[in-house]
């Protein structure tokens, strides 16, 4: 069950989503040893399944071209109700343009305006067209490119690995330990550098756009190496998702001119944000949603119409034929001929691993970047286009900055063995011994706790109800185990060990969200419905200790843009 | 309703059948979670987004390849797909009405259950050295003519995940052949207007093996979970290069 060789590399990137690779890239032109290590292949990364876009002030299109990075910026700060760091807001922002310039010199093929030039599309919460996309498959396009560039840079990679903790000794990265899911093994990793891009904990939801493998696992691997966890109550809940299976239905749909009408026919919109209507930001837009089914004017209680007939068939067939055959598959519905049934659902985690704007954590040697990593630069809300945008930039700061100090370090393998004899245990005690709860079930009743009482709308009381319950299910989890005991590619094995990460990472997000006392973007309390700048224009930390994990509030960076009410 | 699964420990080949309930808009991939959370963990497959664009859960469901993430349940009996015939028809299950027949993708060898070896077909994709080796680096962006990049979707929307390489009988019989997936590939580098290559793009793949072992069954088109034609892409290299080689003569 275990391989007695540690595998050696200079640089280990943990996971192969666009965060990951550009990360691998770059550090790649300086270190000649770069190693990626993924449970999927990198090509079924959830990145892959990003539609709409990637923002940058390019001003590429007619009556934007006075577009700058200062107005994104703005735009950025504004959406994240004043929560993201300034700071890191202006790096990602000016460095825009440049990434979406060099992915496109890689061999993205964007679409493009009539004069060739990069298209831009409007998305909610910006002032002007700034989203650069390949139709809606913007994701797709993207990770497919860094995938090639990785293969003409001949890079190595772990495929199918699940690392199951990392190797920290006198707050500096040794390794980690992975399991080999197609030889059933464990295998040691020894390493001067460490980068987690993960991807966030979407799958922590029974409602999520996110693919089935969004389990928090980076997050919980850098809260037990004792790195805190930032803001991890802020989680964005999408307002378009199809409804039942909640596929994304992208922003842009609505960015192309799509409306929502409840059932009664209206643009409903115009009584939460009359000036933006369907283009405010998600926050927004996916309270509207809920507050239309509790007030009776949503289909069945649960669902509105995404309306896109009147943009017409060549415009849909042109700039959301992503979206038409997602629709015409999951839902039977062709969104050319008749509205699309909508509801929010769970899409992206804003909070993650604290680190600087180079993708710094506090341990020498560990990074993280993407949705993984909390920089911060979403906030409270993330607006649509970021997040792509964010795994490029920070990547490839990261990348930058491991080349820089890369250095050959003299490493002793006895804190690597240790840790495989303890996760062999775990392992063996999973696969061999008996229990009496099922995986699954502990999986499901997390996702229904995560979904009911941390939801679009929260308050105290359900809260705690909330955190008590899944404190429940992380005991039980003691007792879970598998009917199985093949070792080799035993999907069950992997799935619960994902659990454990998901128990971990929402109690995280339970705590912060109880200990927040006030409504900010994404987080909103129905006990405090407004925000309060006084007491909580802070990031929130939890750092694991003995005993309980440990709350604390740290400043935002502001400086650049006044802190203002956020109106649409 | 009854799925009929095909089973490989890396030892024994067998087929079990499973009843699971039915749900509204249940997909073959939603029936694999449930036999796997409910009736027997140990069956195992590969999943990722379950919104058929990841494209790791490619398979033969009732001797089709597809996406099972994409494939309802309800539906899969009405939706045939007229494939020109190819070596998996005849082998391992029989199609039945009593049951829904879930295999591994043909052409790529079993590791466990429904999970394929995907080594050879990732290998074939590197052939052809996947990635733009570009003129030059503009200061912005190349300017591409929308109706160009138009006709690149149509090869950048594959999603690699193998159900033509699954379809294709040149695959089944010949070991050697790069496949619909790197030569339509292939030819969306040799189309993109920023590609410095020219015709050496199609010289990579003028060979045996390559785009002449096409035998337009144009399975691969057919099965596509996206659209993607290799097929065409394939006629109109064969065409470049003999219009190629007639000027060379």
């Amino acid at each position: 069950m275990e391989n007695s060789d540690i595998k050696k590399h200079e640089v280990l990137i943990i996971g192969g989503g666009l965060s990951g690779l550009r990360a691998a890239l770059e550090a790649g032109k300086k270190s000649r040893d770069v190693a990626i290590i993924s449970k999927v292949h990198p090509l079924r990364s959830h990145s892959v399944a990003a539609q709409g876009g990637i923002n940058a002030s390019l001003g590429n299109v007619p009556g934007a071209s006075d577009d700058d990075w200062e107005d994104h910026a703005f735009d950025t700060v504004k959406g994240s109700d004043y929560l993201a760091d300034q700071e890191a807001v202006e790096v990602m922002c000016k460095e825009a343009p440049d990434v979406v310039l060099e992915l496109e010199h890689m061999g993205t093929v964007f679409s493009r305006l009539e004069d060739g030039r990069i298209a831009q599309r409007p998305f909610g919460g910006a002032g002007v067209p700034r989203t650069c996309y390949a139709a809606d498959r913007t994701g797709h396009n993207l990770l497919n490119t860094l995938y090639e560039q990785t293969i003409a840079e001949k890079l190595d990679f772990y495929n199918e690995y699940f690392v199951t903790s990392l190797v920290v000794e006198n707050q500096e990265i040794q390794g980690c330990i992975a399991w080999d899911i197609e030889e059933g093994e464990l295998v040691g990793f020894s390493s001067d550098v460490v980068v987690l891009a993960t991807g966030g904990y979407g799958r922590i939801y029974n409602r999520s756009t996110n693919a089935l493998i969004n389990t928090g696992d980076g997050a919980f691997l850098a809260y037990e190496a004792g790195v805190p966890l930032e803001d991890m109550e802020f989680i964005q809940f999408h307002p378009t998702t199809l409804y039942d299976s909640n596929i994304l239905m992208t922003e842009g749909a609505r960015g192309e001119g799509g409306y929502l009408k409840n059932k009664e026919g209206e643009r409903f919109m115009k009584d939460y944000a009359p000036e933006a209507m369907e283009l405010a930001p998600r926050d927004i837009v996916a309270r509207a949603i809920i507050t239309e089914a509790e007030e009776g004017r949503a289909f069945e209680d649960e669902y509105v119409h995404l309306d896109l007939t009147h943009l017409g068939k060549e415009k849909i067939k042109e700039r959301l034929p992503g979206i038409r055959q997602i629709a015409q598959d999951f839902a039977g519905v062709d969104p050319v001929e008749e509205p699309v049934p909508v509801q929010p659902g769970q899409h992206y985690s804003m909070g993650g691993i604290d680190v600087d704007i180079d993708g710094k954590t506090k341990i020498d040697g560990l990074y993280a970047v993407g949705e993984c990593a909390c920089v911060s630069v979403h906030g409270a809300n993330r607006l649509g286009g970021n997040s792509l945008l964010e795994t490029v930039v920070f990547g490839r700061r990261a990348g930058k900055k491991i080349g820089k100090t890369i250095e050959k370090k003299e490493k002793d393998e006895g804190e690597i063995k240790k840790a495989l004899e303890r996760d062999k245990e775990e392992i063996e005690r999973l696969i061999h011994e008996d229990g009496d709860i099922l995986y699954s079930d502990l999986m499901d009743d997390l996702r229904q706790v995560m979904f009911e009482h941390f939801g679009v709308y929260r308050e105290e009381e359900s809260m705690k109800e909330g955190l008590s319950k899944i404190k429940e299910l992380k005991e039980k989890y003691d007792s879970v185990h598998i009917d199985n005991e093949n070792e080799k590619f035993n999907t069950a094995l992997v799935r619960t060990l994902e659990l454990k990460s998901m128990l971990y990472t929402a109690e995280v997000v339970a705590i912060g969200s109880i200990e927040r006392e006030e409504s900010r973007g994404s987080h909103f309390r129905r006990d405090y419905p407004e925000r309060n700048d006084e007491e909580f224009l802070y990031h929130t930390k939890v750092e694991k200790t003995e005993k309980r994990p440990e709350l604390y509030y740290e400043d935002v960076t502001l400086g650049r843009f006044e802190v203002k009410e956020r109106e649409y | 309703m009854k799925f009929k699964i095909y089973r490989y420990d890396g030892e024994e080949e067998d087929y079990d059948i499973y009843e699971v309930p039915h749900k509204e808009g249940q997909t073959v991939l939603d029936v694999l979670f449930h036999i796997q959370e409910n009736i027997d963990d140990s069956l195992s497959f590969r999943y990722s987004c379950r919104g058929a664009v990841c494209g790791s859960c490619a398979m033969l469901i009732e001797k089709v390849p597809r996406l099972a993430c994409r494939t309802q349940t309800k539906m899969v009996k009405e939706q045939k797909i007229d494939l020109e015939h190819y070596k998996a028809l005849d082998e391992n299950g029989e199609l039945s009405e009593d049951y829904i027949l879930v295999e591994p993708l043909p052409h790529l060898d079993v590791k466990k259950d429904l999970i394929v070896d995907m080594e050879k077909f990732f290998k074939n994709y590197e052939k052809i050295e996947p990635y733009l080796k570009s003129k030059e680096e503009p200061e912005k962006e190349h300017l591409m003519d929308p109706q160009k990049v138009s006709e690149l979707e149509d090869y950048t929307n594959c999603i690699l995940c193998a159900a033509c390489f699954g379809a294709c009988p040149v695959n089944g019989k010949n070991e050697d052949y790069l496949g619909p997936v790197a030569l339509a590939k292939l030819y969306r580098f040799h189309i993109d207007s920023r590609e410095s290559e020219e015709e050496n793009r199609l010289k990579l793949a003028d060979h045996e093996d390559g785009w002449w072992a096409c035998d337009f069954y144009t399975n691969c088109k057919k099965v596509c979970p996206k659209g993607v034609p290799p097929n065409f892409g394939i006629g109109k290299a064969r065409q470049e290069l003999e219009e190629i080689k007639d000027e060379e003569d």
